[in-house]
């Protein structure tokens, strides 16, 4: 595909490798439109690697790889954080604006469809007891993506006091979030830093 | 009253947007807390089903913002909490990657990738919590729970599937007498 297009030049990037395309503004919007509607079910991130990656060369797999790790250590949703970093290195502002509207715009528009729904049917009680049940499906997502990431965690006291500091100042004592992760987050970032393995090699 | 409500959601949706570690899982708690207790826009057992619904849905989870703003102040109501939900964490986001760009290995980012961890992991089992609370707490409802835990940490079954799945049974039980 990328073939095809012959002699079209990309514009001179000192970062990228000469190989690397650079889309129209359209072009974006047409390939994250597409991974937003087929991602239904939570398959953004191939898409996404498929699109930007393989079929079009916007970006290094280096590169690509670098934005999942970005996306997934900021605040955002993933997927969004992702589109975002994509457009961004596609095209600048713009395309980063581009690239989150079509990965979200799709869902949006599902997701207002059902809260109409909800509006017409909340008169029934099937409909409440539905949802309870549905709700409890979606606290066990949380709680099977949260044990699985725990594992993940480094295995120290450090980590296993702040994370249950943080579950018992928010979910049991009801404190407003905002200052708890401000006492939270540094003092986390804090031990990390303490015991970093890699300042001992002396990176 | 409408713009009142418009602004609200601003002041509560921008702020958990820049907190949102992890995604839409870290901030439910606070979510609940801010439109349930703070603002008193929404019943708990009402908060309960629109997070059942964004679960239901596709595309990230912190959408359920888009939900809440329809849900107490029309179309305009979700465009305003889903922009105020993207747009701050966005910035972060424009930021932080030419940041990244220029620092290659260092230990302050290996400090963020791992210090950050911990804090998430609280919000999101405080989250977990919240839900919970806010809707009707029977045998059913628990066994539902460890259920569905129990199969999406052990098995590779499909959460979107696994919510479709309750849904029906849930309908079936319903029309028996449940």
């Amino acid at each position: 595909m990328s073939a095809t297009k012959g002699q079209s030049q990309p514009e001179p990037d000192h970062h990228a490798p000469p190989q690397l395309e650079t889309p129209s503004l359209w072009q974006l919007m047409m390939a994250f439109l597409k991974i937003g509607v087929t991602s239904f079910g939570g398959a953004s991130r191939p898409m996404m690697h498929r699109e930007s990656v393989e079929a079009n060369k916007w970006l290094s797999d280096r590169d690509f790889i670098a934005g999942f790790a970005l996306a997934q250590v900021l605040p955002g949703a993933n997927p969004v954080n992702l589109a975002l970093y994509v457009g961004l290195r596609a095209r600048g502002v713009p395309g980063a604006a581009i690239a989150v509207l079509g990965m979200v715009l799709p869902a949006f528009c599902v997701i207002l469809l059902m809260g109409y729904a909800y509006r017409e049917l909340i008169a029934y009680p099937a409909t409440h007891f539905v949802l309870a049940g549905v709700a409890g499906a979606g606290v066990a997502a949380t709680l099977a993506t949260g044990a699985k990431m725990a594992t993940k965690l480094d295995r120290n006291w450090m980590t296993a006091i702040i994370a249950l500091a943080v579950f018992i100042a928010v979910g049991v004592l009801h404190i407003s979030m905002t200052p708890v992760v401000i006492v939270a987050i540094p003092a986390s970032l804090a031990a990390a830093w303490v015991t970093d393995k890699g300042a001992r090699d002396g990176r | 009253m409408d713009d009142n409500r418009l602004l609200g959601l601003i002041l509560v949706f921008a702020p958990l947007s820049i907190l949102s570690f992890g995604g839409g899982q870290a901030i439910i708690a606070d979510m609940q807390h801010q439109t349930v207790d703070v603002w008193g826009w929404l019943s708990a057992n009402q908060f309960s089903d629109l997070f059942a619904i964004s679960r239901a849905a596709p595309g990230p989870s912190t959408l359920i913002a888009a939900l809440i703003g329809y849900q107490i102040a029309g179309i305009w109501g979700s465009i305003i909490a889903t922009l105020a939900i993207y747009i701050p964490s966005s910035i972060v986001v424009y930021y932080a990657t030419s940041w990244w760009q220029n620092h290659p290995d260092s230990r302050l980012k290996r400090s963020f990738e791992r210090g950050l961890g911990p804090v998430a992991i609280g919000l999101l089992f405080a989250g977990a919590l919240a839900i919970i609370e806010s809707g009707p707490i029977t045998l059913l409802m628990l066994v539902n729970l460890a259920l569905c835990t129990a199969i999406l940490y052990f098995t590779k079954f499909s959460p979107y599937k696994l919510v479709g799945t309750v849904a029906l049974v849930f309908l079936g039980l319903n029309l028996v007498g449940f």
